[in-house]
């Protein structure tokens, strides 16, 4: 009879390889139902692969996955959380653009009703019932990006446990939280396991592996050591498993100043070497900010998420404006106002994210390294380069300023090279060569060049923030091991961390930040960890410091801001030009100008479909043209009107689409921008059109194929119907259908589009195609409208069709816009063309207009969003 | 995929080595090499351009506008100068004015605006405003001016112009830090900007730089034709593709000068080639040029985005060359 507990999910022998790298090797992994199974490792070790391989985003070389007894294969993300398996991964992406509610409805698929639409009132449900779980006043339609990145993390781990899903996989959930929130994560934890779900945890962290945990796995190498029950376990028989040896007892590992009471510059006994008076935040994030750091002390910096630990930092390093307050380096008064001036004084700053504020990956480690201090690596009168480590107490102070300061000139590929090798080697970093992408080196690596890259500096001043966050044990207990090396030589160091152990074991003294002031300092031999927890929590509760809530009600009014001025704007211009001239509300004027404008709010929602998914197409006058001529020469044939007619339409329809999906087709198998495909297709498109139309005439023309345009009696215009019809399907296509939404999706985020399911490929062609089905539709009336083919036609109004869409409010980044502001903004640029026409301005005197429109736009719009945040 | 050792490379050289062949076979047809001088100003402007334009889109940005920058330069030189103004005052003014109107560009990007969009409206804008300050109407017929600029011992000057910018831009994006600044923006703007690069004023130089050499070719060509507002459109783009085929990313941070210059030589050369054997073959007419030149400038796009991505090293043989 078998004892054990039911297996939910089993991986035997499961082996993945890349190129050149094993990853997973015949790896064995289990998870019970109920039960929380901690998956610990260094970097590189595997984890990733094997959640990566759970979750559907890569499939094994080998090897068998069984959920609840049957064998699955998961080919992509959304296959894997149909069969119940839920990951939340450690870079939360979501969508900015979108709202909070929609962030959370794509992240299980955008709920539909009858016939396919979307159903927005149980997206408005469920995005409630996941913010109540949260427990933080969160407004449900506010944009995803005003959101902080606990929150987002928090929203997302919510939603994930209100699913009813059978795994549950957390990538580091702490990684982004502090304290408080973590502790509400451990409380959502043990409710996954109160309800029968298998919880896979990783996470960096020992205290939380062992007490949240009932068995642990640990992977090195691509090779799984063991698994054993948590009470089998202790933290030092972890650590050998995952490092491979004995790292030394943590204890010994006190990187302490042995006469810690030396160390406090407030007793005078050290050189000061910052100092920060009455710092105060623009934005009002951090106030009233006191303290000094002395040459040769660690002082760690503790405090929640929204405490203002790193704007303090941002702020004395010259990346955020400061309201007022001096920064001080051995007792000289700088002003600080760009990150130029900082490095200049001494300081040097390790961002908090390394990836987006660290590292340029495209680049090489050398690159990367020298990146800051260019200005010393000159070939010029030096023989041998100076550096932190060459000589090793120069301090920049003691060199001649002049000249250091003039011969920044030449760069040298060959000191650079030299420099970077000093650095690879010092701070012992892994890798194959210098000239290598930075890409390729693991967390810690990539850390130490980052590190290092400020060493080359020689600063008097370290501001690290979260130096060790994704950084696994062995690499973080050698890169404070080098950090103690650096403030022995004299360099102070401000050290920001959410990691209270890490602060305890290797600060000198403590400082915490609460709600953006200091709350205490204590050196960090005379204060226990209760303590700094008690102060780094907020006094009252009731103190609200999300800013969300304030921003719900702004977002109502902001919404339809920009519909709202684009509306008033053509009101005032409406009547000022019925004011000027006799007869400009005539009917005849006031058709041609409603079927002109109907021909370019189709052309400008061509323009925003693909510009909204994130991609531009400059080729749209070109394939207007070309549908257009392939119209024609169907007009052309000798059949009767009943069959040409319908057969030109379809034709130049055809056209249309085929155009654009040859655009999307060609940019996404090619993986080439779209700006230089659509540029391309644009030359082609348009040599096509020169080949089919040179020598040809349009005669006798059906005329019932004009009436599409313009009926000779009764002046009856079709195109505004027909641009009311194509206006409204957009609309309904764009706010109600998934396909729709999912545009607005990929534009917003592509990589948390993938994550999610949303289909790069079907979702990139449909835009492309919908915006060459639309340009057909356009070609098919302006060929009505003019009767001829021209080689001509249409140069150039790719331009102004990217005009009405951006004077519409579509963002050229993606994931914003509505159909009615691109209406609006074809009928403001058909009214300013009336208006220029009136003041004898033709041809293309007007695109001065066009591009003063353009700009009067984006600025506005820049503007406003700079107000909001 | 890695590529070792010398074979990695062949892929990189291949294409260039056939279409140069291919080239130089079509070359054999020209009857006046004499003639090739003066066919090739106009690719020399275009190559002009594509070298700031290299620059500007390893920075990550883009100048749409300096086909009408060009243009706005030209008019403004014309107008002095036939108002009576002496000719080397209103060449001075033309440098000026384009300085002028590309830091207003470089103004735009730094506040904050896509480049894409700035540089597309003051494109239009632009252009408009040169064809509203002549009137729609092309200045001819301007006073001899007393030092002919158009030709500088015997060769057009826009060949001097294209030698002199080639040479100042490899110097300042492979030898200077100013060049690894662009790269760095390019590859991540935000990183550059806490790496204590200034990114504003790296970005603002580069399009007043491109406003400059836009000022600097509308003097020459102003000298030579007169003032001719349309002569100067669907430039930018043709320089975009010279940059693009020659294996510069248009996203930026992976590039370089001399690649472009491989660029500006291919299609040069095949457009060229083409319009000498249009004289005859009767059937390549404009259209099979352009087609050419389209599927042209697609294909060798994706090809460049294949090496890109299975290159694992950051440095190719071409980038080796650029090194000082």
């Amino acid at each position: 009879m078998n004892v054990a507990a039911p297996t939910l999910l089993q991986l035997e022998q499961v082996t993945k390889s890349f190129p050149g790298v094993r990853a997973l090797a015949d790896v064995d992994f289990d998870l019970r139902p109920g039960e929380v199974h901690a998956l610990v490792g260094e970097n590189g070790a595997g984890k990733s692969t094997l959640i990566n391989i759970i979750s559907g985003v890569l499939q094994p070389d080998s090897g068998c996955c069984r959920l609840e007894g049957q064998v699955c294969q998961w080919n992509d993300p959304v296959a894997a959380r149909k069969t119940g398996i839920v990951t939340v991964h450690q870079e939360a992406d979501f969508f900015p653009t979108l709202s909070v509610a929609e962030n959370i409805a794509l992240l299980h698929g955008l709920p539909t009703r009858k016939f396919g639409f979307v159903n927005w009132s149980a997206m408005q449900k469920t995005a409630q019932k996941v913010i109540g779980a949260v427990g933080e006043p969160i407004g449900a339609g506010v944009p995803a990006d005003r959101l902080s990145v606990a929150h987002r993390h928090m929203l997302q781990i919510a939603a994930t446990v209100l699913q009813s899903a059978k795994v549950v996989v957390l990538d580091e959930p702490t990684s982004a939280l502090t304290s408080v929130e973590a502790a509400w994560l451990f409380q959502q934890v043990a409710r996954l396991k109160a309800d029968g779900v298998g919880v896979i945890y990783i996470s960096h962290r020992q205290e939380e592996v062992f007490a949240l945990s009932d068995r642990i796995t640990v992977l090195r190498d691509g090779r799984k050591i063991w698994t054993r029950d948590r009470k089998d376990v202790d933290g030092k028989l972890l650590v050998q498993a995952m490092v491979g040896r004995d790292l030394e007892d943590s204890s010994s590992d006190r990187q302490r100043r042995p006469d810690s009471s030396a160390g406090d510059p407030e007793r005078g006994h050290t050189v000061r070497r910052l100092e920060v008076r009455d710092l105060n935040d623009v934005k009002g994030r951090f106030q009233g900010i006191n303290f000094c750091v002395g040459a040769g002390e660690i002082v760690g910096v503790y405090g929640l998420i929204g405490a203002g630990r790193t704007e303090m930092a941002r702020g004395i390093f010259g990346l955020e404006p400061l309201a007022s307050g001096s920064v001080l380096v051995d007792d000289e008064a700088i002003e600080i106002r760009r990150p130029q001036d900082a490095v200049r004084a001494g300081i040097a700053y390790l961002p908090e994210d390394r990836l987006r504020e660290g590292l340029c990956r495209g680049l090489s480690i050398r690159a990367n390294t020298v990146l800051p201090t260019l200005d010393r690596w000159t070939q010029l009168f030096r023989s041998s380069p100076q550096t932190e480590f060459s000589s090793a107490s120069r301090l920049p102070h003691q060199e001649p300023w002049i000249k250091r300061w003039s011969l920044g000139l030449l760069a040298s590929r060959r000191v650079e090279q030299q420099v970077t090798r000093q650095v690879v080697q010092q701070l012992e970093v892994r890798q194959r060569t210098m000239e290598q992408s930075i890409s390729q080196l693991s967390g810690g690596n990539q850390q130490k060049v980052v590190l290092g890259r400020w060493l080359l500096a020689a600063p008097k001043v370290m501001i690290l923030d979260e130096p060790t966050r994704g950084v696994d044990i062995g690499a973080k207990s050698e890169i404070h091991r080098i950090l103690r090396q650096i403030a022995d030589r004299g360099c102070a160091i401000l050290m920001i961390s959410s990691d209270l152990p890490e602060i305890q074991q290797y600060s000198d003294r403590i400082m915490v930040l609460r709600s953006g002031n200091i709350s205490d300092q204590w050196p960090a031999t005379e204060v226990t960890a209760t303590q700094i927890a008690e102060a780094a929590l907020p006094i009252e509760k009731a103190c609200d410091q999300t800013p969300a809530a304030r921003k719900k009600t702004t977002s109502w009014t902001s919404r339809g801001a920009g519909e709202w001025s684009l509306a008033a704007v053509i009101v005032v211009l409406s009547i000022w030009l019925s004011l000027t001239s006799v007869n400009f509300f005539s009917w005849a004027n006031f058709g041609n100008l409603l079927a002109e404008t109907a021909l370019w709010s189709i052309l400008g929602l061509a323009a925003a479909t693909v510009i909204i998914a994130g991609g531009i197409d400059i080729s749209i006058g070109s394939l207007l043209a070309l549908a257009a001529a392939c119209g024609g020469l169907l007009l052309k044939l000798p059949m009767a009107p009943q069959i040409s007619i319908p057969l030109a339409i379809l034709a130049s329809l055809l056209v249309g689409l085929g155009g654009g999906l040859l655009n999307g087709f060609v940019s996404l198998v090619g993986r080439v921008h779209p700006i230089v495909v659509t540029l391309g297709m644009m030359i082609v498109y348009r040599g096509m059109v020169i080949a089919l139309v040179s020598g040809r005439q349009i005669n006798s023309v059906p005329q019932a194929f004009g009436w599409i345009s313009i009926h000779p009696e009764s002046g009856f215009r079709g195109a505004i119907v027909l641009g009311l019809l194509v206006s409204a399907t957009l609309y309904v296509v764009h706010a109600h259908r998934r396909a729709g939404r999912h545009l607005y999706a990929l534009g917003s985020s592509p990589s948390a589009a993938r994550l999610v399911g949303v289909s790069q490929a079907k979702t990139w062609l449909f835009a492309f195609g919908l915006g060459g089905l639309l340009t057909g539709v356009a070609a098919v009336m302006v060929l009505s409208a003019s009767m001829q083919m021209q080689s001509q036609l249409a140069k150039g109004w790719e331009l102004q069709a990217i005009a009405v869409a951006v004077i519409g409010g579509v963002s050229i980044t993606g994931g914003r816009g509505t159909v009615l502001g691109v209406v609006l903004g074809a009928v403001l640029l058909r009214l300013v063309n009336l208006a220029l026409v009136r003041w004898e301005i033709r041809g293309e005197q007007v695109d001065v207009f066009i591009g003063g429109l353009i700009l009067t736009a984006v600025l506005l719009d820049l503007f406003w969003k700079r107000r909001r945040t | 995929m890695k590529r070792k050792g010398f074979i990695k490379n062949i892929p990189v050289l291949l294409p260039w080595l056939l279409l140069l062949l291919a080239v130089g076979l079509v070359f054999s047809q020209v009857e006046r090499p004499a003639a090739l001088v003066n066919v090739g100003v106009q690719w020399a402007r275009v190559g002009v351009l594509a070298i700031v334009m290299t620059a500007i889109i390893l920075s990550g940005g883009i100048d749409l506008s300096v086909g009408s920058m060009i243009a706005l330069s030209s008019v403004a030189m014309g107008l002095l100068w036939k108002a009576g103004w002496p000719a080397e005052v209103a060449s001075g003014l033309a440098v000026l004015v384009g300085a002028t109107i590309g830091a207003i560009n470089g103004f735009l990007v730094v506040l904050g605006l896509s480049p894409l969009v700035a540089t597309l409206a003051t494109m239009a804008f632009y252009s408009g405003l040169a064809l509203m300050l002549c009137g729609g109407e092309k200045i001819t017929k301007l006073p001899d001016p007393a030092i002919d600029t158009s030709q500088i011992a015997g060769w057009p000057s826009e060949y001097w112009i294209l030698a002199f910018v080639f040479a100042a831009a490899m110097l300042l994006v492979h030898g200077t830090r100013f060049g690894r600044w662009c790269y760095a923006i390019g590859d991540n703007p935000m990183a550059a900007r806490f790496a204590a690069i200034p990114v504003r004023r790296t970005q603002w130089w580069l399009y007043t730089a491109s406003g400059m050499v836009s000022g600097l070719l509308a003097v020459v060509y102003t000298v030579r034709k007169g003032a001719i507002p349309d002569a100067h459109r669907g430039i930018e783009l043709e320089a975009i593709a010279c940059v693009v085929v020659g294996g510069t990313l248009i996203t930026g941070g992976r590039g370089g000068i001399l690649k472009t210059l491989l660029g500006i030589v291919v299609i040069a050369n095949i457009d060229i080639g083409l319009f000498f054997l249009s004289g005859r073959f009767k059937f390549i007419g404009a259209d099979a040029r352009l087609m050419v030149v389209g599927v042209l400038l697609i294909v060798v796009a994706v090809w460049n985005e294949w090496l890109a991505r299975t290159d694992d090293r950051v440095e190719t043989l071409n980038e080796a060359a650029e090194r000082i």
